[in-house]
Parts: C-alpha cells; structure tokens; sequence
C-alpha cells in the first residue's frame, strides 16, 4: 500500500522537528520527507499519528463510470501537454510514483527511493513481480529506459527533460553517461549533475507514464502494451473514448491492494462551454465532470450532486510578454500588477473560489514559500504615474484571453481594475482551439497553471530562461543563478532563504500579474468513491468505484 | 431531361471545383498552416519548429501544387524531412506505408486524412453525415406536414381569426432564430431551475439511440424555424388559389368547402411550397450546425464547426464539396419535381 521500508532520511527527521515547531505545515512536510524516499507510514509516525487509511476501501467491484472530459488525440506521453490526454492512456500505462491531495509521494511501480545527504543520487527499487500486459517481466531496465527517454530533449514537445533536467547532458540533450544506471534487476541508481529536489516529484507527474520496450507513438492504442489493468477499447477524438478492464490480466495492484474497481470507464467530449456540461448533467448522460469552474459550482450544487474539491496551487497569470513593446519597459509591467487589487479579482474573476496571490507564482502550499516577501502595493494612483512615466501613458494594451470560464471572467476584472487607474485595455476573446495556437506569444494575455508540489517546479518551467512554456519572454541571469541554487538546497529553511530572494526578483520585475490560488473541484453523481478531485488533476482511475 | 440533368451534373463540378479551390487557398494561408502544426504537434512549439513540421509534410511546396496533390491530378509528395524521417502524403501524411499508392486525390478516391481526428475524412463525412441524416429526417417529418397543414387552414380563409393566429404564430417561429428558441427550450424543459425536466437538454445519448425524450428539442429548434417560413409560403399560395376564377365556379356550383379545398386547391397550391421546401434544405443547414454545437449532437455540422477551427484542411474540404452537393441536389429535385407538378412547365 505504501512503501515497504524503513529508510529515513536524516532531513526528514529535521522537517519533522520544524513541523512540530511550526515552520512547516503538515502536507509540506509529507510533501518533502516522501520526496525524499521517507515512506508515508514512516512519514506519518515522525509527526506521532497513524497514516490515513485509503479511501475507497467501500468501493465494490464491477461497474461503469461516465466522465464529460475532451476527447484529445493520443500522442506520446513524454508529450502529453493535457492531463485529459494522460488519463485515456492511465488505463494501461502507469507511473513509478505518484502524488496525493495530501502532498505525499506513494510508490506505485516502485516499492521505494532513497536519496543520499545532498540529493544528488537516488537509488530506485523496483516492485518485484510486475508484468506487463503481454506477459513479460517489469524490470530495472525498463525504468532505466524510460528514463534515459524522457532526458531527451530533441523529441518536439517533450515536456518531462526539463524535469529531468538534472540528468541531461546539455551539449546532446540526450541522458548524460552513467547518470540512469539499471544495477541489478530490481534496483535504478541515479546520479545527479547537481542537487535536485524535484527529480521525484516530476517522475510522478502526468507525461510520467512508463512504456514497453515495443512503444511506438503509432501502435500505441492498437497495440496497448502497459503494466495497468484496463485496455484502450476505443478513442474518437472530440467525441468519446472508452477504457474497460483487462480481463484476464494478474494486475499487480488487485494484490498490492490498490483497488482497481471499474470494470469501464467512458470519457465523454462536450466541447468547453460548462451550460452543455450542465445539461449533461441534468441528462444524466455522465456520473462526474471534468472540473467545475466559476458559477458553475454553486450551479452544480444545486443539482445535488457530490463536490470535490481541494486548495491547490493551481493559478492563472495574467502576464505581459516582453519580447513585446512596451512590455520590453518594466515599469509598464510594474503598473499593470500594481494597478490590480488581486483580491476583488478572487472575487470577481473566480467567484471567490480561492484565496488572493502576491504575484510570483509561489505560495503558501509550496514548501519553500516565504510569507514575508509579498507583492508591491495595490496603489492605482502610483501604477499610473509609473505608466505615464514610462512613456507608455496613452499605450492602449490588449488583453486576450479565452472567451469562457475563469480566463475571461478574471481578465474582464484586471481590465475594470487597470481602466479604473487610468491605463487604456481592450480586451479579446478567442475560442481555445485558436488561442492555445499562440499562448506563449500574446503580446498580453492570461494563462492558466497547473499545480505542482514544489514551488521551485513551476518557476523551472516557465519562468527560466529560454524555456519552451516561457509565456513571459522573460530572461534574467540573476533569477537563474539563484533558482538552480535552490534547486540543490534540501533545508526548508535555506533554501527560503533563496526564495524570498527569488520572489523579489519576479515581483519587483513585474513579470506578471498572478491574482490568485485556485480551489480545484469537480462534481460526481452520488455512489462514487475515489473519483475526488485531484490536486493536480492525475489520472488516479484505480480508485474510482461505485459505493457498495 | 437527360441534358438537363447532366448539364446541371457539369455546373456542380464546376461549383466544387471552384469553391473548394478557394476554401483550399484559405486553408493554406501561413497562419492558418501554423495553427494546424500546433494542434497536430503541440501547441507550444517554436517558430521554427513549425516551419519544420510544414515542410516536412509537403505543406509548403505551393498552393497549386498541393491542391494539385489534393484532386489527384499530381503524384503525392514524398519529403524526407530535415529530422531525417520519410513522409508521404498518401501514408496520411505519416511514415512511407508500404502499400501507399502514387497518387492519393479525390479522382482517386481518397478525400484525405483529417487532421483532428486522426481519421480517413471519407470516413467521418459518412459517419457524421448519416447522424445529420437522422436528425434532417426527422425535422422534416415534423416540419413539412405541421407547416403544410398550418398554411393551408390559414391560407384558405384569408382573413379569419384562424389566419390571423396561425400567421402570428408562424411569423414568431420563423423570426426566432434557433440559437434563441434552443436556449429557451433547455432553459425551460430540462433544466432544474424551472422544475420541468420533461426532455434531456443534450442529445449526446441520441447519437446512439435517439428516444422522444432526448432527440425532441433539437428536432423542433430547426423544424419550428423552418416551419414558420413554409406555412407562410403556402398560405400565400393557397389564399392565392382560393380567390381563383375555378374555385369560385366550384363554389357556385355547390361544392361543399372541404371539397374544394381538398379536391381542386391544394394541388395547384402546394406547387410553390413544394420548392420552397427543396430551397429551404440548404438553409436548415445553418440550423443544424447552432442545434449540433448546442445540443452536443455530434453530426456534419459539428464536424463543421470542428474543422473550421482546426483548419483541418482535407475535411473542411470534404465539408465544402458536400454542402455544394446538397445545394445543387435539392434545386435539381425541385426543378425537375416542378415540371410533374405542373405540366405548364417543359424542360427543354
């Protein structure tokens, strides 16, 4: 159920004594001492309480559940850049470790991880007696294979090198030698070029899925080689897709007790406007949504049906790009965060369904947050002076944003905000299958993120330099320096250190205007378990079951 | 006849021909090209990296020259691309397939490969086509006789109360278009907030088994708007016929009303609703494509829509040569259906 081990790292023991003190809340600490190879059990008997037991224990066997998701083309996971993608292939691909709504890491193909004092070797052990589908044996070198192919960095769009960017030989872009070592059948050793926290972490999120030696992106739906229990029965993009239990098969988990109830699950396609959603709903033509966004929620409340939901890290940045004029100028970035009052947009633009944000993309639910950095000012009146000083005063920006949801509703408020100061917007909407085209390019426009469990994830992502998802154009050696810098320093509290100094940088530079924490939720039809929202919406369809 | 039909056959060629050349040059714009990259790679990708994927599938070799490719009149492209894999256009634009023919157009057969849905476009358009077929079948079922019936009580006293009121009421329905009366329809029939719930607000289930429950509202969207516009084209026709020098000579012989109505007016007056309704077909395709997106009925004009955001080029091609066909088809059907109505009318 949850790593059969008794490793403890000695930095756990020290996050447990900053917990008890207060520094650290409690799914912080889960968060770090199961990143660092800490079982959850361990994890939780450092803090003196019994690990929860797993919910969907009521769940019965058999059944089907219906879920209204877009119906997107299957593509190699390492590319997945959709988790709605991901959780048509969760069916039969797997991951070695995945994340819970509690901030713990459980070992799923692994049975545990070690990391040594500074984190820069990790030891894999692999769970003894896995099969895949056609009857081979699940070994070290599979992982290690998996490995070495998400380092790449010359496959288009492959997402997972940059989390496994530790490993990567830059001068190749392919995995450095001896950095992913198979040493015997049941044990991966890596050795990391620096100190890297994440490395875990990024093996438990969504393009994370392990493949078969036979894997190619062509066959992958027709010839559906995984370690999962269900089987790919059919996909029609942007209409439905469905999954159904592979019958027959000794799935690892039926005895590790993972569960795996459903017998098949459809993945219905009812385009982006939430109003069809609803009628869906009320036609009773699916048991659970997507995701739940804006009015919706009280709406979907008022059905009667179960809500889910969990405080997430998931945001929106509502963000200049500077490869554009005038957004080249900082102090026209200045004035466009200071003229908004992030909390009347929690209000207005998320129907208060989070809480207010300080503009630098870290925050309370990332360990390394520092609440003492926090954003400049809401002061209209001094946003615009700086744009007026800018030489940009009569500058009429030009917001796009998607023409639905949370996007359009959070930009129409930023827009009231900046014309009540003063500064001139127009806003644009644009339907998603064009908007996404050139999301990165937008002069000015509004992006929605997901979660991730550490704070220095997203920054790595999206805010350094020369990054493939770097929306903001943004490039600053300093901010580099001192990211990479706390990418190595496993302390809570150094590396905070480093980040308050992080947070400054991306506040003070006006980078982007980043309103507020999402809470994240979806609805379900009474009689399921284990379909809860999750944090950071990961395909976890082995929980999913009727009551019984 | 025959020379007509074919003569008419010729003009349709040539509209396909010349519409889908047009749709072909738009399609192909550059920014149109790049959004197709994105959706069929990835959606972040680089400058760069979309010049790369369009010239390694034969995107940039010319306009004329692809369009060339697409009407079969020039071989497919094969390009070994600059990340050294060989791809060809009749492997679906794929690695080379082994049984992959030179040719790959439509005077071949092939109507392409859809981009966003990763399928052959012959196979979709038949699919969807048949799902649209369904709901046209039965729009017309309840158009054509409701609004027959409708202009013919109103058109036969011209005047009456009875006109007046089926006529208000063909103008309402004819004047709401179906983005209007659809919402209305789910606001007030399904949804929870009025309490009625007597239909589903969406026909996704109807897809596979149309029932009255989940198949009614998008039906009677399109066929009211529809409906309207007939009833008032008959009604003109049948108050036009009734004040004719025969009727009144049937009158005056002491022909009972129903008699006359149902004996010697309706035929000549449902000459002019009779192409009226082959005209409105076209029209009701507009419908289709607002009640399908609404509906979440996934037909032709789903997959319209769908290409058209896409710029799923092949399909959206596919989509123009069938709308020509309707089109044509449906002025065919009524011309040659107006010379047996009306024996005034000779074909040359």
């Amino acid at each position: 159920m949850t790593q059969d081990n008794n490793f403890m790292h000695p930095a756990a023991e020290m996050y447990a004594s900053e917990e008890k003190a207060g520094k650290l809340d409690r799914r912080e600490f889960i968060s770090r001492a199961t990143a660092l190879g800490v079982s959850t059990v361990a994890a939780y008997g450092l803090l003196g309480l019994d690990a929860p037991a797993v919910a969907g224990g009521h769940a019965k066997m058999g059944g089907t559940i219906r879920m209204q998701m877009d119906v997107k083309a299957m593509k190699d996971p390492r590319t997945h850049d959709w988790t709605q993608i991901s959780i048509f292939s969760a069916g039969w691909l797997e991951y070695l470790v995945e994340y819970n709504n509690d901030g713990s890491f459980t070992p799923m193909l692994l049975t545990s991880w070690e990391a040594n004092a500074d984190a820069t070797q990790y030891v894999l052990k692999i769970r003894e007696g896995v099969k895949w589908n056609n009857g081979d044996d699940f070994t070290a070198e599979d992982v290690a294979r998996n490995i070495i192919g998400w380092c790449d960095k010359g496959l288009e769009g492959n997402s997972m090198a940059g989390r496994m960017a530790s490993l990567v030989d830059e001068a190749t872009g392919l995995a450095r030698e001896g950095a992913v070592v198979a040493v015997d059948s049941s044990t991966v050793h890596l050795n990391l070029l620096q100190p890297d926290i994440t490395i875990v972490p990024g093996m438990a999120d969504y393009p994370a899925q392990i493949v078969h030696k036979s894997f190619t992106v062509e066959t992958m739906v027709s010839n559906p080689i995984g370690t999962g229990f269900m089987l790919p029965e059919n996909l029609e993009v942007g209409v439905k897709a469905s999954i159904v239990r592979n019958e027959g098969f000794d799935w690892w988990g039926y005895a590790a007790g993972k569960g795996g109830y459903v017998d098949r699950i459809e993945f219905i396609d009812y385009g982006s406007d939430p109003a069809t959603h609803m009628a869906g709903f009320e036609a009773e033509e699916f048991d659970l949504n997507w995701e739940t966004t804006g009015e919706f929620v009280e709406l979907f409340d008022s059905l009667g049906l179960v809500k889910t939901q969990v405080a997430s890290g998931a945001t929106i940045v509502v963000r200049p790009n500077q490869g554009h004029a005038p957004y080249d100028n900082k102090m026209v970035r200045q004035a466009l965060a200071m003229a908004v009052d992030n909390n009347v947009i929690n209000e207005l633009g998320n129907a208060s369904l989070g809480v207010a944000a300080d503009n630098c993309h870290v925050g309370p639910m990332h360990p390394e947050h520092n609440p003492d950095v926090t954003r400049a000012p809401f002061d209209p009146v001094k946003a615009k002076e700086l744009m007026d000083a800018s030489g940009h005063g009569d500058f009429e920006h030009e917001l796009r944003s998607l023409d639905s949801g949370f996007w359009k509703d959070t930009c129409d408020a930023v827009a009231a905000q900046l014309r009540d100061a003063g500064i001139k917007v127009k806003r644009t909407l644009m339907p998603g299958s064009t908007f996404w085209n050139d999301w990165t390019k937008f002069p000015y426009s509004a992006t929605n993120w997901n979660h991730r469990p550490l704070g220095t994830q997203v920054l790595g992502l999206a805010y350094r330099s020369g990054e493939a998802w770097n929306e903001f154009a943004w490039n600053n050696t300093e901010f580099d320096g001192l990211l990479a810098e706390a990418n190595s320093l496993a302390n809570a509290d150094e590396r905070r250190v480093v980040m308050g100094k992080i947070q400054a940088i991306v506040i003070d530079e006006g980078v982007t205007c980043q309103p507020y924490w999402r809470l994240v939720q979806r609805h379900n039809v009474a009689g399921l378990v284990g379909v809860d929202m999750h944090i950071a919406y990961l395909p976890q369809i082995y929980k999913w079951g009727h009551a019984a | 006849m025959g020379m007509f039909i074919l003569r008419r056959t010729g003009v349709m060629l040539l509209t396909a021909l010349c519409l889908t050349f047009i749709v072909f040059i738009m399609t192909n714009l550059y920014p149109n090209l790049e959004k197709l990259a994105k959706n069929e790679g990835n959606f972040r990708m680089s400058d760069a990296e979309v010049a790369s994927f369009l010239s390694n599938r034969g995107y940039t070799q010319g306009k004329l020259h692809n369009y060339g490719e697409w009407l079969g009149v020039l071989p497919g492209y094969v390009i070994e691309g600059v990340d050294g894999k060989t791809r060809g256009r009749c492997s679906n634009h794929g690695a080379i397939l082994e049984n992959a023919n030179e040719y790959c157009g439509v005077l071949q057969g092939h109507w392409g490969f859809s981009s966003r849905f990763k399928e052959p476009v012959s196979q979709i358009v038949v699919t969807r086509l048949g799902l649209t077929g369904k709901l046209m079948f039965w729009v017309l079922m309840v158009m054509i006789p409701s609004a027959l019936v409708i202009g013919v009580f109103a058109g036969m006293r011209e005047g009456s109360r009875l006109d007046r009121s089926l006529s208000s009421g063909a103008i309402l329905t004819t004047a709401t278009p179906e983005y209007v009366s659809g919402v209305i329809f789910i606001a007030i029939f399904t949804s929870s907030a009025v309490g009625l719930k007597w239909f589903k607000g969406s026909a996704t289930s109807a897809m596979d088994h149309a029932t009255l429950e989940n198949f009614l509202l998008p039906v009677l969207t399109i066929a009211l708007y529809g409906m309207g516009y007939i009833a008032r084209m008959t009604r003109a026709s049948m108050a036009e016929v009734m004040t004719a020098q025969y009727i009144r000579t049937a009158r005056l012989k002491g022909v009972s009303f129903a008699n006359i109505v149902l004996k010697h007016a309706l035929r000549n007056a449902l000459i002019a609703p009779f192409t009226v309704i082959m005209l409105q077909i076209p029209w009701l395709l507009n419908g289709v494509v607002i009640v399908e997106v609404l509906f979440n009925f996934k037909g032709f004009g789903w997959v319209l829509v769908q290409a058209a955001s896409n710029n799923d080029i092949d399909l959206l091609l596919a989509v123009s040569v069938v709308g020509v066909v309707v089109v044509l088809l449906t002025q065919l059907i009524s011309d040659i259906g107006y010379v047996f109505l009306n024996p005034r009318i000779r074909i040359s």
